[in-house]
């Protein structure tokens, strides 16, 4: 048995480094995100973000650096880590059904040749209840809104009662209701022990959604909790320029100002 | 059907028969998960990159022995695949344009070959040119084992490994999150569409290959929701496909099997895009206009309510032409008449005018209560 490289954060990331081609999309990030916090990760379009995310999943091939998940590496923790990607990253037209869907998240545990029976449907079931979709089992996805896909895809990553969750952009195009639904679902998550990872691109609600922030444009720019975290000087340094049209942190109760109307900096056409 | 019988008789057109259901099922079979994958258009590189193949095989055998010839082609389709991936991989190209070069590339140095072999001579080479089209009369019983070894082979594994392929085919990020060898699966896919190409050749020729790998799928899909429906669907397709076409050239001289068993597959997609229900353009259509007429009649109902209420009599007669105004355009008359079909509003006299006007009934009242057109509606 190998020895843990630190067991006590859910997630530690260090000196990693991702390219494309020439330029770095991440440099020598350093990161962690300790246990049973819901984290949001936010920074402008085409920060890293996404490849963020990707990289720690072993999904793209870093340059350099490593990532652990209590101490573990990735391969070792693929069963105890839920992963929701961009609703925009698969096509909706395919020929299934919502519960099909949210049975994928089982194919790892029932293993080769075996095929989803009466318990992977009963989980299945369970997962939609979660998010409010119950009534939808059987529709085919296409027939779903944006919202409701995005729950579906929350549903995939539940079912496998993940330790750590790690979702890119759940709220992105979701109307207000699923919003609500998800959010209370994932800090219900969280209060259980459970880590949250949330790619955000809102930033007015990164005070009231979360307890902690990473701050990314390719670099770190910070990273721990949101109290301490979401200052004027790191949102510059993060938005640059853009920081004119963001939200400007409010005072100690927590409240922030609302740009009129809300622009979001990292949102791009829905 | 002694006419079908005497047909049947003949031993070529049997093999031709059993080879072009055969081929059009395994290409039906596999060509729904490259057509789910939006590999289609690899599906058409690879085709084309099969024609030197063919040629290096015959070179190298010396004769036109199927084996090496089908070897060949295999060999430089795979070849065309690595070359487009290490084409996406190392340089800024998109897919599009790395399997429009990789296409036109192989197919040019195919069809060199190709000519160089002709100007040579020889009986054999000749024949060669059959596999830009097709030629299914020159297909072998021995063809047909070939074939079914590889159709069952495929279906074997798509058995195996249907909830792998589901997954792959439709979220290969998730798949690769889960720790699922997606390379090995996704490969494994273009493996067996590129075996299916090569058996295809002798009867579709590489030119035309392609479509029957996507337009059974492409039909398929607008009949179901279902995947596992959409795959034997899309094989029975090809298949009936093969069959049709095999007995209309048979039939028919001079009619080439390959191209008919083409056109006997899109005719499928033109009448499945058109009629399937929920998908073709017809039923969407009709929706369309359901939809409108619905929107319409809860216009007319509310406004009628609105009338009642106004008035503070439930059986007030709202005037036609009055409603009309309200609704800022005059309704279609048969709407009316829809409406007091349904028993949710009745014409009334209401002298001394002369036009018509009509009340809402109670159920119709129950109907704009329910219907109103700012109510919500369920997706
Ligand atoms: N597959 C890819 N190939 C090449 N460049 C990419 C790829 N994915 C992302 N990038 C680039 O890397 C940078 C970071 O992208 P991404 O991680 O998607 O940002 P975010 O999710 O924060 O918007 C961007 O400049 C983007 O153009
Ligand atoms: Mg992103």
């Amino acid at each position: 048995m190998k020895t843990l490289h630190e067991p006590d954060q859910a997630l530690h990331v260090e000196d990693l480094t991702v390219s494309y081609g020439t330029a770095p999309a991440l440099w020598d990030i350093d990161l962690d995100i300790p246990p049973g916090v819901m984290c949001a990760i936010v920074g402008p379009n085409g920060a890293g973000k996404s490849t963020l995310i990707k990289s720690i999943l072993g999904l793209v091939r870093p340059v350099a650096g490593h990532v652990r998940f209590l101490g573990h590496e990735i391969g070792a923790m693929r069963g105890r880590i839920g992963y929701v990607p961009q609703r925009h990253s698969v096509d909706w037209d395919f020929p299934t059904t919502a519960r099909d869907v949210v049975e994928m998240g089982l194919y790892r545990s029932l293993g080769w040749f075996r095929r989803p029976g009466r318990a992977a449907r009963a989980r299945a079931l369970a997962a939609l209840r979660d998010v409010g979709m119950q009534d939808y089992a059987d529709r085919q996805i296409s027939q779903l809104s944006g919202g409701q896909q995005q729950r579906i895809f929350l549903a995939r990553a539940l079912v496998q009662d993940a330790q750590i969750l790690i979702l890119d952009e759940p709220l992105a195009g979701v109307d207000a209701s699923s919003e609500a639904v998800i959010i209370a679902l994932l800090q219900r998550l969280r209060d259980e022990g459970r880590t949250v990872i949330v790619v955000h691109h809102d930033l007015t609600t990164v005070q009231s959604y979360f307890d902690w922030l990473v701050m990314l444009n390719v670099r770190i720019i910070a990273q721990g909790p949101v109290a301490q975290v979401y200052t004027p000087d790191n949102l510059r340094a993060a938005y640059g320029r853009h920081l004119a049209m963001i939200a400007v942190p409010g005072p100690e109760t927590g409240a922030h100002t609302r740009p009129d109307p809300a622009p979001t900096p990292d949102e791009g056409v829905a | 059907m002694s006419f079908l019988a005497d047909l049947l008789g003949s031993q070529i057109v049997r093999t031709v028969l059993f080879g072009a259901a055969l081929l059009g099922a395994i290409s039906g079979m596999l060509g729904a998960f490259a057509v789910l994958r939006r590999q289609s258009l690899l599906g058409d590189a690879l085709a084309h990159a099969a024609l030197p193949g063919v040629c290096l095989g015959f070179l190298i055998a010396g004769t036109r022995d199927m084996g090496s010839i089908m070897a060949g082609a295999f060999f430089t389709g795979a070849l065309a695949a690595l070359t487009m991936m290490l084409i996406t991989r190392t340089t800024r190209l998109k897919t599009d344009a790395a399997l429009g070069i990789v296409l036109s590339v192989f197919f040019a140095a195919g069809v060199v070959l190709l000519t160089y072999l002709q100007a040579q001579g020889g009986a054999a080479s000749a024949g060669l040119a059959s596999f830009l089209f097709g030629q299914a009369a020159a297909i072998l019983v021995s063809d047909l084992w070939i074939m079914g070894a590889v159709g069952l082979g495929a279906l074997a594994l798509i058995l195996a490994f249907w909830k792998e392929f589901k997954l792959v085919s439709f979220d290969a990020d998730f798949a690769r999150a889960q720790g699922f060898p997606v390379m090995m699966l996704e490969g494994g896919l273009t493996v067996m569409v590129a075996l299916a190409i090569v058996v295809g050749l002798q009867l579709v020729g590489v030119v035309l290959m392609v479509a029957l790998l996507i337009a059974p799928a492409a039909a398929a899909r607008q009949w179901t929701n279902r995947l596992g429906v959409m795959v034997a669907l899309s094989a029975l397709i090809g298949a009936l496909s093969g069959v049709g076409g095999a007995l209309i050239s048979a039939t028919m001289r001079g009619l080439a099997t390959g191209p008919v068993v083409v056109l006997i597959a899109t005719s499928a997609v033109v009448i499945s895009l058109l009629l399937a229900p929920a998908r073709g353009l017809i039923w969407q259509g009709l929706a369309a206009r359901r939809a409108r007429a619905r929107i319409g009649e809860d216009r007319i109902l509310a406004a009628m309510q609105g009338l009642a209420r106004a008035h503070d009599d439930a059986r007030y007669p709202s005037e036609q032409g009055m409603l009309a105004t309200a609704l800022g355009d005059a309704p279609a008359p048969g709407r009316f008449a829809a409406l007091e079909r349904r028993g949710l509003i009745r014409a009334v006299a209401h002298p001394p005018e002369t036009t018509p006007h009509w009340e809402l009934t109670s159920s119709g009242h129950k109907a704009a209560e329910t219907r109103r057109p700012d109510a919500e509606r369920t997706p």
